[in-house]
């Protein structure tokens, strides 16, 4: 569904990522996991068009998006939950999930939308009328994710959902994550480690300074402890 | 967009001042063309006004001089020091209402009481630059155009020796030049008192900018911690700037008051502070030469465009919306690029052949 | 107590007026960060365009208003896509959009002068005639502006609050990448903007020219005290904003009832600057994070 092919792309004239090629199929869980800086969040943001590739080409669906406008990419079926969570923080729990279903076709279907993602999420819908800022942290992420899912996408690509939150916290994000993807949405994660993964994502690929240094299946490549602890120390 | 100036540190090494002597072809400041330039300058209203316009040449070239003060100081603060004051023709008018007031209601002579202006107009500045220093653009711009609408308050419904009723300054005493040498003499003696004037602002702002603070601030814009790291308070030095600028304005603004002997609070309009504007925009904003060059073309062009002058503020504007789009550095930057790269041009010749 | 019930209704009449015209402006700082001083012009659109079907074309008052509000919103929209979405995301674009806003009002302005000459023109109030309230003379025109006012007010909060548009305006301002990634395109968001804002300050151009009277400059002043609520309503918040203009609306009014007419703009500006220096993010803003 997703494919990426010999991607290159940066900031500014320095190339972080360096020919990099991926794949995620229909209903997918994929994880790309790497340590900080070696290029998993420029990876999300080249995909979903907030910089621009400067090689290479992503296609989705069959059709390339690489080189399209934010908007465009969004409108193809790409939702990219970012780092951060970056929640609109002075609307509320309610305008700021209302935003996730910007596209027209799922604007039409907001109110199931949100019945589904409250039925996911109980909490956010406890708070629908409280303003984003005043949220927990392990609530905004909640939120992130339940923005993401309004967008009626046909992937998610998740960056680091378990940063900045206490562990008891994490595990919910991850069973959540775990459930959005039963449901069929193919999700592609960027993570810091491998903690979480099994048992959610089918595939893994291992990323060195911008390019895929290893790829297989979690199962394979989570026995082997000492190929983890090289790459992710 | 402010992140962006984060990229530039780079830029800082170009300020060191041995590489800025080199930069440009004015940057020196080349003893012999200067001293040509400045005979040619004080020989010129003698050629002149042997012309039928001559009287109203030198006229332009007075207001020419006056303005361009005003011009470089604003620049000084707004290009240099990244403070968008609005306050400058405020400063410029209470120059004016101080000499004008002492002159025509206490009898000061006004070859004394001139020299107030500046003093009074610094005060000022003192006063509005300390609050809006702390703070954010926006805030600086409402700070200084509510002072600025307060002076013209002051000066159209105020006591009577400013306002007269809404005329401002009226019948002000002359510098007397007229009465001693002659109404043409008398003019020429007012484009030279007016050139000194243009001459030592335009020296003492040309050293500011070429220090080494100036240049790191003209490099940076908003970003100081260079000029921290360099152990220069940028606050001091953007009163300095506010001060510095203020007192040539305000001096401007006394020697204008005598010269027309008037002053009306209509100098604090819109149009005059966007004339003003659109000129250092036009020339250059942030450069030495820019507020300079784009005063005189706002001097000239209304002269030039006398037939079709209801055309002229409408080309201004579209002059200043292209310019916005395809040269935000404004036309003083892409004369010089061109000037640098003709020279080159020429250099490069005799190698070629 | 006649003097009381002056103040009040002046101040609210003021601070609608007020409303009306800064509302753009705090809209286009919240999303585009700039400042448009363009704005004052786009008042001058709405008054002489309306001013002209009235008068010209002789079309009833309605549809002469509602052209003029329209024909402001339309100029927004061009200055926007001719100027301003060239130079989105500059380094310099603050200053690039000053410049430029300001070469479209010099050329809006001069436009204006060449169409209609300096003499003042004066539109005819919609509702003539007038009662008395415990000594006060009010006006149906001052209730009109009035109700237009609170009526837009209360539409434009709807429209933020429930619309997919309205909502995604918010959203620009606030967390501008996050609004990318939920496939919001910011450019036709900054196009709404700029239109509503335009019609926004076009309305208050064709109400309030049968108040005062319509010439090439009769923008500047609304323009200033629009920047002057729209800061101390703590710049791109809409609810301040309102705040602020019935705030200083009413402050004006009293210090003219109170102090005679002359006192009202010195005290008004004073009033700013000791609240600047003592009190440097407005009146009701609340920092930086919030923006809408």
């Amino acid at each position: 569904m997703l494919k990426v092919s010999n991607l290159h792309a940066g900031y500014g004239g320095s190339e972080v990522l360096h020919s990099l090629s991926l794949q995620v199929g229909d209903g997918e869980a994929v994880v790309v996991l790497a340590p900080n800086g070696h290029g998993k969040t420029t990876l999300l943001r080249a995909i979903s068009g907030i910089i621009h590739p400067t090689a290479g080409r992503v296609e989705f669906d069959g059709q390339v998006v690489s080189g399209k406008r934010a908007s465009e990419i969004v409108a193809a079926g790409i939702i990219h939950i970012p780092q951060g969570d970056l929640p609109f923080p002075e609307m509320t729990v309610m305008e700021n999930l209302l935003m996730g279903a910007y596209r027209p076709e799922a604007w039409a279907e907001r109110k199931q939308r949100l019945e589904q993602v409250v039925e996911l999420f109980p909490v956010l819908g406890e708070r629908t009328n409280q303003l984003a800022r005043s949220l927990s942290g392990g609530e905004r992420r909640m939120l992130a994710l339940g923005r993401g899912l309004m967008a009626k996408a046909k992937i998610l690509m998740i960056d680091e959902p378990s940063l900045g939150l206490a562990p008891f916290l994490i595990e919910n994000v991850y069973q959540a994550i775990r459930e959005i993807n039963k449901n069929g949405m193919a999700v592609l994660l960027a993570d810091e480690n491998a903690d979480h993964v099994e048992g959610l994502a089918d595939r893994v690929y291992l990323l060195e300074s911008g390019t895929v240094v290893k790829e297989g299946n979690v199962a394979d490549m989570l026995r082997d402890e000492a190929l983890l602890a090289a790459y992710l120390g | 967009m402010m992140n962006d100036t984060a990229l530039q540190p780079a830029k800082t090494t170009q300020t060191s001042q041995r590489l800025d002597w080199a930069a440009g072809p004015w940057s020196r400041a080349n003893r012999v063309f200067l001293g040509v330039a400045i005979l040619i300058m004080l020989a010129l209203p003698w050629g002149v006004y042997q012309l039928g316009i001559g009287r109203f040449l030198l006229h332009l070239w007075i207001l020419f001089f006056g303005w361009s003060v005003v011009a470089e100081s604003w620049n000084l603060i707004m290009g240099v020091g990244g403070i968008f004051s609005f306050a400058q023709i405020a400063l410029f008018a209470i120059g004016g209402i101080t000499t004008g007031a002492l002159a025509k209601h206490l009898g000061w002579n006004p070859w004394i009481s001139m020299w107030l202006a500046p003093i009074t107009a610094t005060i000022a500045a003192l006063i509005i630059g300390l609050p809006s220093l702390r703070l954010r653009g926006p805030y600086v711009v409402l700070l200084t155009l509510a002072f600025s609408e307060l002076v013209r308050n002051y000066h159209s419904q105020g006591p009577k020796w400013v306002a007269e009723g809404g005329y401002g300054l009226r019948y002000v005493p002359k510098l007397g030049l007229d009465e001693m040498l002659g109404s043409d003499v008398g003019r020429i003696a007012y484009y030279y008192i007016a050139f000194v004037l243009f001459a030592i602002a335009s020296y003492v702002i040309w050293r500011v900018f070429h220090s080494p603070i100036g240049m790191s601030f003209r490099a940076l814009r908003d970003s100081e911690t260079y000029a921290i790291s360099r152990g220069v308070d940028p606050y001091r030095f953007k009163l300095l700037l506010f001060a510095l600028s203020a007192f040539f304005t305000g001096l401007a603004g006394g020697f204008y008051v005598h010269y027309n002997g008037n002053q009306s609070p209509a100098i604090l309009g819109f149009s005059v502070t966007i004339t003003l504007l659109a000129g250092i925009v036009l020339g250059g904003w942030g450069t030495f030469w820019g507020p300079i060059l784009g005063t005189g073309i706002m001097t000239v062009l209304p002269e030039l465009m006398r037939e079709v002058d209801n055309y002229r503020n409408m080309s201004i504007g579209v002059i200043l919306a292209l310019l916005a789009i395809f040269a935000t550095r404004g036309l003083g930057p892409l004369i010089g690029d061109g000037v640098r790269k003709l020279i080159q041009l020429f250099r490069k010749q005799p190698q070629a052949g | 107590m006649k003097e009381l019930f002056q103040a009040i209704y002046g101040g609210i009449l003021y601070g609608s007026i007020y409303g009306l015209m800064a509302i753009g402006l705090t809209l286009i700082w919240g999303s585009l960060r700039m400042l448009n001083l363009a704005h004052g012009s786009l008042y001058l659109v709405g008054g002489y365009v309306a001013w002209t079907a009235l008068n010209q074309w002789e079309l009833p008052a309605l549809p002469s208003f509602l052209l003029g509000v329209i024909a402001a919103g339309l100029m927004g929209l061009i200055i926007q896509v001719l100027l301003i979405n060239r130079i989105l995301g500059r380094s310099e674009f603050f200053t690039a959009a000053m410049i430029a806003t300001l070469g479209a009002s010099i050329v809006i302005d001069s436009g204006a002068l060449l169409i209609y000459g300096a003499r003042v023109k004066q539109m005819p109030p919609a509702f003539e005639g007038q009662f008395k309230f415990s000594g006060v003379v009010i006006t149906y025109q001052g209730l009109l502006i009035v109700a237009v006012a609170v009526i837009s007010f209360v539409l434009l909060g709807l429209f933020l609050r429930r619309s997919r548009h309205g909502l995604s305006i918010q959203a620009v301002s606030q967390q501008m990448d996050a609004a990318r990634l939920m496939g919001i395109p910011t450019v036709t968001t900054f196009m709404i903007v700029m239109a509503i804002s335009g019609a926004l300050a076009g309305l208050a151009g064709v109400l309030l020219s049968s108040v005062f009277y319509l010439a090439p400059t009769a923008g500047f002043n609304p323009m200033v005290k629009a920047l002057v609520v729209t800061i101390f309503g703590g710049l791109g918040s809409v609810k301040g904003t309102i705040w602020a203009a019935y705030a200083i609306g009413l402050l004006e009014a009293f210090l003219q009832v109170y102090f005679g007419s002359g006192a009202a703009l010195p005290g008004l500006f004073l009033f700013m600057i000791i609240m600047l220096v003592i009190r440097p993010t407005g009146l009701f803003g609340l920092g930086e994070e919030q923006r809408l």
